[in-house]
């Protein structure tokens, strides 16, 4: 395992031990863009926290596996591009998702940490937008 | 090479039982409750894939039916851990140790290492809950897996919710009974789904094709007891009376199912057994002539089978005893989630404010895990009943938007003494001279054992191998 995967790994299992954390990320992503709320309306928010979180951590358990971190980016281009998601989007989910991670990680939180996670969405989200959907 | 009889395979023993784990409740994966996590040898239980410093081998979910185990895909849970408890078996129990970050809990105290046995409960919290069973790890292949083409922990085609060894036992009694032209007896406690055995026996018979004629026989008045089991001819006992069929006439071609046959009066039950002995012989009332009647009678009792009259009680070929809920634990979360979808499909206002939508559709309810820790450790009288009413209970004294374990609920609810310490008290001995005692009555030893009731005593008795009389069912055929 490489020294980014398990900061990822560490750092996110910090943030799945706090019952709150995907309720706080959503929180945090429709105060600074409340214009996205419209897009989650099919799901309850109990439904869309649970999925993103299972989301998250599959992302992150097969993270220095690149065809299972292909075929993941693959399903998420499948689902989100269906309802409308562009490119400019996943950078405002990266950061409420960064900012809400460093907030759970608290003083575990390092600056290593910060540029994993910043490394690791950018190559995720360029994986998706590249993906026909 | 020797000549092999076909009764030489009865040598062969009997599928041995393993302790497993079986998901009761999960936050992320509400789909795959019933799933079994067998542990044979030292077992570690963690999210996502194995891991090259897993402690112990990854154990693996399984969903096990009669004849077919097939193995799920690895947890995807996102609040257990990569590894979470390395468990391995010490005798029949499990000795777990927790590597997780949710705190893991046996029967609702917290542990860092402890042991789980049969009936205990294991939360990992508010991420998995998990009832200990003993179970063959392959359930053997039976009549009734052919029924196994609905989705596993669904209902099957006639409503019954189980994945269970005991719900296994139970369709194969079901698909045995349905398969002959014999009449049947169906034994167990208020609340166990004796309409619903009577459905799936009617249902798997030749004669399915025909409606199911139905009937309480508490119902009916006594002084007219026999016009309405056999009917009347026109103008009889009065005129301008219609002619009635009745329902042994009714029931021509098909199934008869009478509940509370316990009820029937002993007159009655005399009056029956011409139809169930002579090729299905009876009188309408106000004919000479006799009539013939082709009809499965499926009878039903929450009385002891001692209480019919022994003759009628005879000509009941198979008696199927059905378990409570308290004998088929691993299955009332699934049971629980089929009666809070009847609800939800009934009541938009419950299901607005209980469940969970996805794509627009009302999923899983939001039902909290210690709710269904307390329930899968609740002494069910009324069994499938009862969880019914318990989780009205539950919807009705919430606070908030899910269903939980209200002060209401809580006081509804006790845990059972039968799920370990009954189970451990008595031994083998003591049951035996006890059976051979009571002249193998269920009942009478049950009362003799000082026991709550004939089903704890039956679950102590296949704990240690043993039967009495009226309890294996399936030999008697």
């Amino acid at each position: 395992m490489t020294t980014d995967a398990r900061l990822l790994r560490d750092t996110l299992e910090l943030a799945m031990a706090r019952d709150d954390f995907a309720k706080g990320f959503y929180a945090r992503l429709f105060a600074a863009r409340p214009d996205l709320r419209p897009m989650f309306k099919s799901n309850s928010e109990g439904a869309q926290q649970k999925m993103f979180a299972q989301k998250l951590c599959a992302i992150v358990d097969n993270i220095d596996d690149p065809e299972r971190l292909h075929d993941e980016a693959a399903r998420i281009a499948k689902t989100h591009n269906g309802y409308g998601v562009t490119a400019e989007m996943y950078a405002w989910v990266g950061t409420a998702l960064i900012d809400s991670l460093r907030d759970a990680a608290g003083a575990a939180w390092s600056d290593d940490a910060e540029r994993a996670w910043q490394d690791a969405y950018a190559t995720l989200a360029r994986a998706i937008v590249s993906e026909p959907g | 090479m020797g000549l092999e009889l076909p009764w030489g395979a009865r040598t062969s023993r009997p599928a041995k039982r393993v302790a497993q784990l079986v998901l009761a409740w999960s936050l992320d994966e509400p789909e795959r409750l019933g799933e079994c996590f067998p542990i044979e040898g030292p077992t570690s239980l963690g999210r996502g894939t194995p891991l090259s410093d897993d402690p112990a081998p990854r154990g693996t979910f399984l969903r096990s039916r009669p004849g077919q185990s097939t193995v799920c895909a690895p947890i995807a849970n996102s609040r257990i851990s990569r590894i979470h408890l390395v468990m391995q078996p010490e005798g029949d129990d499990i000795r777990l140790r927790s590597l997780g970050r949710a705190p893991v809990r046996i029967n609702g105290v917290e542990v860092t290492e402890g042991v789980a046995r049969e009936g205990d409960v294991v939360e990992l919290h508010n991420a998995a809950v998990f009832y200990v069973c003993r179970r063959p790890k392959e359930l053997p292949a039976t009549s009734a897996g052919e029924l196994g083409t609905f989705a596993f922990g669904e209902p099957d085609p006639f409503g019954l919710v189980g994945e269970s060894e005991a719900a296994w036992a139970l369709r194969d009694a079901y698909a045995f009974a349905g398969s002959t032209d014999r009449h049947v007896l169906l034994l167990g406690e208020s609340g166990v789904g004796k309409e619903l055995a009577a459905r799936s026996i009617h249902g798997l018979s030749a004669c399915r094709k025909v409606a199911l004629v139905s009937r309480n026989a508490s119902t009916m008045p006594e002084t007219l007891l026999d016009a309405e089991l056999f009917g009347n001819a026109k103008n009889y006992p009065n005129a301008g009376m219609p002619e009635r069929a009745g329902l042994v006439g009714e029931a021509d071609g098909s199934s008869l199912f009478l509940d509370e046959i316990g009820d029937l009066p002993e007159k009655s039950q005399v009056h029956l057994l011409r139809v169930l002995d002579c090729d299905g012989e009876y009188q309408r009332l106000g004919e000479s002539k006799p009539r013939r009647s082709s009809l499965k009678l499926i009878a039903a009792t929450n009385r002891s089978p001692e209480t019919l009259k022994h003759d009628f009680l005879a000509r009941f070929v198979h008696r199927i005893e059905i378990p409570g809920l308290g004998q088929r634990r691993e299955d009332i979360p699934l049971v629980a989630a089929q009666i809070l979808r009847n609800i939800a499909a009934k009541n938009g206002p419950i299901a607005a404010r209980f469940f969970e939508r996805r794509n627009n559709r009302v999923a899983e309810a939001r039902l909290a895990p210690d709710l269904v820790a307390r329930l899968l450790r609740h002494a069910f009288t009324h069994h499938v009943r009862e969880l019914e009413r318990l989780l009205w209970l539950a919807i009705g004294s919430a606070t908030g938007d899910f269903i939980g374990l209200t002060p209401q609920v809580e006081a509804e609810l006790r845990d059972s003494a039968e799920s370990t310490s009954e189970v451990a008290e008595v031994d083998r001995e003591t049951l035996a001279r006890a059976l051979a005692d009571n002249d193998r009555s269920p009942t009478r030893t049950a009362k003799a054992l000082g026991l709550k009731n004939r089903y704890v005593l039956i679950r102590l008795l296949k704990k240690h191998g043993l039967s009495a009389a009226g309890t294996d069912d399936k030999d008697e055929g």
